[in-house]
């Protein structure tokens, strides 16, 4: 049944601003075709409401039917008790309004609640573009999914995106690989920010496979296939590149002076460092600087005691962190001496607008990980302090140094109340865009990120968790969000997830954009025959019909 | 059929009337739908039928004779017997349309009662506001009157079912608090 061009769904009964609405489902339509995450639309007196659906119920108007319910074969009685004695209660958050008469203006938060008996409708394909944008309207609106039960592109507004931390959430095999991917491709196809990804798995940078879907079992293109010269691929292990028939640009060497002792502290857990034995590193760096660590790791452990007395720190203690800090030597990127320095190297690339992922290879452990994000980013980040302080200076549109968002994996090693304080990633978290830098943290785990981060998180991608830990802690933050419990809880394992936070203006359940030719071809990508076409197009424009 | 007088009434008030019936034990069915002829017509529902003596003092008796026997033998007490019935008013017209509500005036007496048209039962039974007339009966089983006055206009709609679902969701909300008699109705109309 239509009204007003769209398809009714009920009428409001009940509810409160605080509490959320109650609707009467109509009887044409069924219960079933009410998932939670469902956006309606409800035609109050003078304005129109934007909900979406938190909760279904089924009611009656009298309890004995409930003690004598009509068996199979009464046809009839249940027909006549659908939708009059029997019924389904929806439960509807009002999440915007916009004014009946000024069909222009802009949607803004929701301060009251529509009259009794007013109609709910589905969502068209207007309501949804006028809420969340669409890119043909503007291109700071990237397509990233679409409503569980439409077909209109749901955009989110990368311009807010870049401008705070964000999170990709969800339990493990919940397609947060799949997101991320989805995020930077747009990130670097609308040229909206540089991103730098720390790429533990080496899943973004080349093909990865497809782990459900259509194409499960498949390839996906990875960042490198898709964009080309616009992404730079930097390897810790060039043979495992080499072995995936990768083409990296860079492998990445750090030198032992590189390393301070903050890039150890928050290692502790990782290579079971006690608490003195940070003190006893401060002493060897108060005696030999920058090089403490390769003056520790070439003593001979027979010479550790004279070592010690020297720079008047505890020789067991010296003796422990030296066996501890030999795990350092195994991995191969770390050298005394580097040609070519990976930070200059990357900022090279950062400043032309190349975006960077890094490949950990075989390198995946989470001490190397850790190791590497944070002495990489603790030094790219005090260049762009330095820039942001230059350009502050300055106030030359030219020095304004390019938004920079960090991509980590496994988010809450980094970030967890005791680590958020130690490493860079807290800090770059906390003081927000004022530097230019912001993070996208991904994470299976986020109830082990500190509160303090989670707040300041600015949008939040989550897929389906379970742990009431995970769901409280993503919901940090956000206030009055128990309703969204529900919403979280019933998201599909796949390909689905809820979008809340700044970049879109109502929390809303997506089905994620696929991420297959079409949307290949959606970022300008061509292969085959037409990139052939394209090429002669290219050489004809150049140098004219021949 | 549909021309020929039923009856005439005999008795009537604002909400029901009585009527004799033209014929021996011919009296329109239990819960049919009636019209009282006037320039103002009158509808009604049957809810009560009998056949008596005329003499108010006198009992008829039995014979312990078959029907055509008795008329061989003694056609004379036929003519003392007379079948009467009894209808709710449900409504009337004006104007060329259907009230749904009770007429200012009761039928007048020695009108004539003619059973209704399909066509009007259409009319009249569109909208579910007879049910609540002959929910107000009390000298009948309502379930009975009410299930036999939707079987007749079920009967006048071809197998129409999603009538019957209708008039049940217009009684759920008429009786909604007795389910019993809800699936006693619902029983008794969904054999039809």
């Amino acid at each position: 049944m239509l009204y007003k061009g769209r398809r009714r769904v009920g009428v409001v009964v009940n509810g409160s601003l605080i509490g959320g609405l109650e609707m009467k489902l109509d009887e044409w339509y069924s219960v079933e075709d009410v998932r939670a995450g469902k956006f309606v639309v409800i035609e109050g007196e003078k304005s129109r409401f934007f909900c979406m659906v938190t909760d279904v119920r089924l009611d009656t108007t009298n309890p004995q039917v409930l003690a004598d319910p009509p068996g199979e074969e009464e046809e009839l009685m249940r027909q006549v008790l659908h939708g009059t004695a029997t019924y389904g209660t929806v439960c509807l958050r009002p999440l915007l309004m916009m004014d009946k008469d000024e069909s222009s203006g802009e949607p803004h938060l929701v301060k009251t609640i529509p009259v009794h008996f007013s109609v709910v409708c589905e969502a068209d394909e207007e309501d949804v573009n006028r809420i969340f944008g669409s890119e043909a309207r503007h291109p700071r609106y990237f397509h990233i999914g679409r409503p569980l039960d439409m077909e209109t592109p749901i955009c989110i507004d990368l311009e807010s995106f870049i401008e705070r931390s964000n999170g990709i959430f969800g339990k493990t095999g919940t397609g947060k690989t799949f997101l991320t991917r989805l995020v930077l491709a747009g990130l670097i196809h609308k040229n909206r920010a540089v991103n730098l990804v720390f790429d533990m798995h080496s899943e973004y940078g080349w093909q990865a496979t497809q782990e459900s879907g259509p194409g499960q079992g498949g390839f996906v293109k990875g960042l490198k296939q898709l964009f080309g010269s616009k992404v730079a691929i930097f390897t810790l292990d060039p043979e495992s590149a080499r072995r995936r028939g990768v083409q990296s640009d860079f492998t990445v060497h750090i030198p032992y002076n590189q390393i301070t002792v903050e890039d150890i502290a928050p290692l502790a857990d990782e290579l079971n460092l006690n608490p003195t034995a940070v003190e006893s590193a401060y002493l060897i760096v108060n005696r030999y600087g920058r090089d403490w660590l390769s003056t520790l790791l070439r003593q001979e452990p027979k010479d550790l005691k004279d070592f010690a007395a020297d720079i008047g720190a505890h020789p067991e203690s010296i003796a422990a962190l030296h066996r501890k800090l030999k795990r350092l030597e195994k991995f191969d990127f770390l050298r005394e001496q580097v040609s070519e320095d990976a930070v200059y190297k990357i900022m090279e690339c950062l400043d032309r607008g190349v975006h960077v992922v890094l490949e950990f290879g075989q390198q995946s452990s989470f001490l190397c990980y850790m190791l590497v994000a944070n002495i990489l980013t603790r030094r790219i980040h005090d260049l762009y302090v330095m820039k942001t302080e230059k350009y502050l200076a300055s106030g030359r549109p030219q020095d304004k140094p390019k938004q920079l968002i960090i991509t980590i994996e496994e988010a809450h090693k980094f970030l967890n109340p005791v680590a958020a304080r130690q490493t860079i990633f807290g800090t770059i978290a906390r003081e927000m865009r004022k530097y230019f830098v912001s993070l996208l943290i991904v994470d299976q785990r986020p109830s082990s990120i500190d509160d303090e981060i989670m707040s300041q998180i600015g949008t939040r991608i989550t897929s389906l968790l379970n742990d009431e830990k995970d769901i409280n802690a993503v919901l940090t933050g956000v206030s009055n969000a128990s309703w969204l419990r529900s919403v979280l809880a019933s998201l599909d394992s796949k390909q689905q997830a809820l979008l809340m936070g700044h970049a879109v203006p109502m929390p809303v359940v997506i089905r994620t954009r696929d991420y297959d030719p079409a949307f290949y071809a959606a970022l300008g990508y061509v292969e085959g025959k037409e990139l052939a076409r394209k090429a002669q197009a290219n050489i004809a424009d150049l140098f004219g019909e021949g | 059929m549909y021309d020929e007088e039923v009856g005439e009434v005999i008795g009537s008030s604002n909400t029901e009337f009585i009527a004799e019936s033209t014929l021996l034990h011919q009296s329109p069915p239990f819960g049919s739908f009636i019209k009282v002829k006037a320039r103002e017509p009158i509808y009604g529902v049957v809810f009560n039928a009998y056949t008596h003596s005329l003499e108010p003092n006198r009992l008829a008796i039995a014979y312990h004779r078959s029907e055509q026997e008795l008329r061989d033998e003694q056609p004379q007490i036929f003519e003392l017997l007379k079948t009467k019935f009894e209808a709710v008013i449900i409504g009337y017209e004006s104007n060329g349309s259907i009230r749904h509500y009770l007429p200012p005036q009761p039928p007048r007496l020695h009108s004539f009662v003619y059973v209704c048209h399909p066509m009007e039962v259409r009319r009249l039974t569109a909208r579910f506001w007879f049910l609540r007339f002959l929910l107000s009966v009390e000298k009948a089983p309502r379930d009975e009157l009410i299930a036999a006055a939707i079987r007749a206009a079920y009967a006048v709609r071809q197998g129409e079912r999603s009538f019957l679902v209708q008039a049940g969701k217009a009684l759920v909300k008429l009786i909604g608090d007795d389910y019993e008699m809800l699936a006693s109705i619902l029983h008794r109309i969904q054999e039809s």
